[in-house]
């Protein structure tokens, strides 16, 4: 078991988590912690966030929670496998950092053929979202400095 | 065309943000829009659609592109009509890719002008075939692009280059891993190769995909 201060990327927001338990390449938080990593809940119906919840598997409840020096600790690797999330891991002496994807139902989006919506800034720091333009064709273009 | 319900946004997808994109959001931006909509008065000019800054390449990512400039077009109702495609709205890289501008643009008209009737909209049934499930490969590659972009911005060098090369592995078809990943260190030194090198390994495939026009492909 290791610890080190562990940076968890969650939809690309990094936050530092002082108690999280790495061991046998499972990520292991405290449901406090979780819910500032990732704003996600442990409830009875599952871990849910604003109008999404993944229940989990009763059988397998072990799997994802335990008790532990009276705080109750959920394996957010274990919950990746189960949102199929894909999880890309370092780590070295004195830091740990976990990265965690686009989850399937996020990815599925595209099968809809909805375009997926996202917030982004301008240079001015003002974000703006694509829904918003909703009632006018989009013609949405990337391009990059390099 | 703005009076056309039509709406430009450009996202720049740039890992280290405003310090690499922003020098180009000012009038070198203008050919972009200019071929679309009446040019601005030389002394004072401001962009005149919504440009976005995407450090994370959440677009590339939601999208699933893997080179720029790449475009999606996107109907009132928020639904992609048509889907991926090398986007270029101006000649001035011409000479080195060979894109004609025009037939695009011509297409971009219709489309403002007829909406969902236009005949360069996708039927429902090729967006489906286009829009296809992801190859989990690809998954994955993000996964670890997104790991070497939070270690590069941590300040851990080294280790966000092994992240980066293996998302380049697991998906050799995006230059945007590989062209971000070398803008942000030696990319001879760290991976081995330039973007010159790469070009010219191609030997004769496209660099870009070909568009879906007519007479093109």
């Amino acid at each position: 078991m290791k610890h080190a201060p562990t940076t968890i990327v969650y939809d690309d927001v990094a936050v530092e988590i002082e108690s999280a338990e790495a061991e046998g390449g499972q990520l292991w938080l405290t449901t406090g912690d979780l819910g500032r990593a990732t704003r996600f809940e442990v409830k009875p119906q599952g871990v849910c966030r604003d109008s999404l919840c993944f229940p989990l598997p009763q059988a397998q409840r072990q799997e994802f929670l335990r008790d532990k020096a009276g705080k109750t600790w959920f394996n957010l690797t274990a919950f990746a496998r189960l949102v199929q999330q894909p999880v890309a891991h370092e780590s070295a002496a004195d830091f740990s950092a976990w990265y965690f994807g686009l989850r399937s139902d996020q990815r599925q989006q595209l099968a809809s053929l909805q375009a997926p919506d996202f917030t982004l800034p301008d240079l001015d720091g003002k974000l703006h979202s694509l829904s918003n333009f909703r009632g006018k064709k989009v013609f949405l273009v990337t391009w990059a400095s390099w | 065309m703005k009076d056309r319900n039509f709406e430009i946004i450009t996202v720049a997808e740039d890992t280290r943000g405003a310090q690499d994109a922003g020098p180009w959001m000012t009038a070198s931006m203008l050919p972009l829009t200019a071929p679309v909509m009446s040019p601005p008065p030389a002394e004072k000019i401001r962009l005149t659609h919504t440009a976005l800054i995407d450090q994370e390449h959440l677009v590339s990512k939601l999208y699933n592109m893997i080179n720029v400039p790449t475009a999606v077009w996107i109907n009132e109702q928020g639904r992609i009509v048509r889907p991926n495609e090398t986007a270029y709205v101006d000649d001035r890289l011409k000479h080195i890719h060979g894109i004609e501008a025009t037939p695009y643009i011509a297409a971009l008209r219709d489309w403002a002008e007829k909406g969902d009737k236009s005949a360069y909209v996708f039927s429902e049934e090729r967006l489906r075939e286009k829009l296809a499930p992801q190859d989990p490969n690809w998954t994955l590659a993000a996964a670890e692009f997104g790991l070497g972009e939070s270690l590069y911005k941590s300040g851990h060098l080294t280790e966000a280059i092994r992240h980066f090369k293996e998302a380049q592995r697991l998906n050799p078809d995006s230059w945007n891993y590989k062209r971000q990943a070398w803008l942000l260190s030696d990319p001879k030194r760290d991976y081995g190769t330039t973007f010159r090198d790469e070009v010219a390994k191609l030997n004769g495939k496209r660099y870009y995909p070909a568009r879906d026009l007519p007479g093109e492909g």
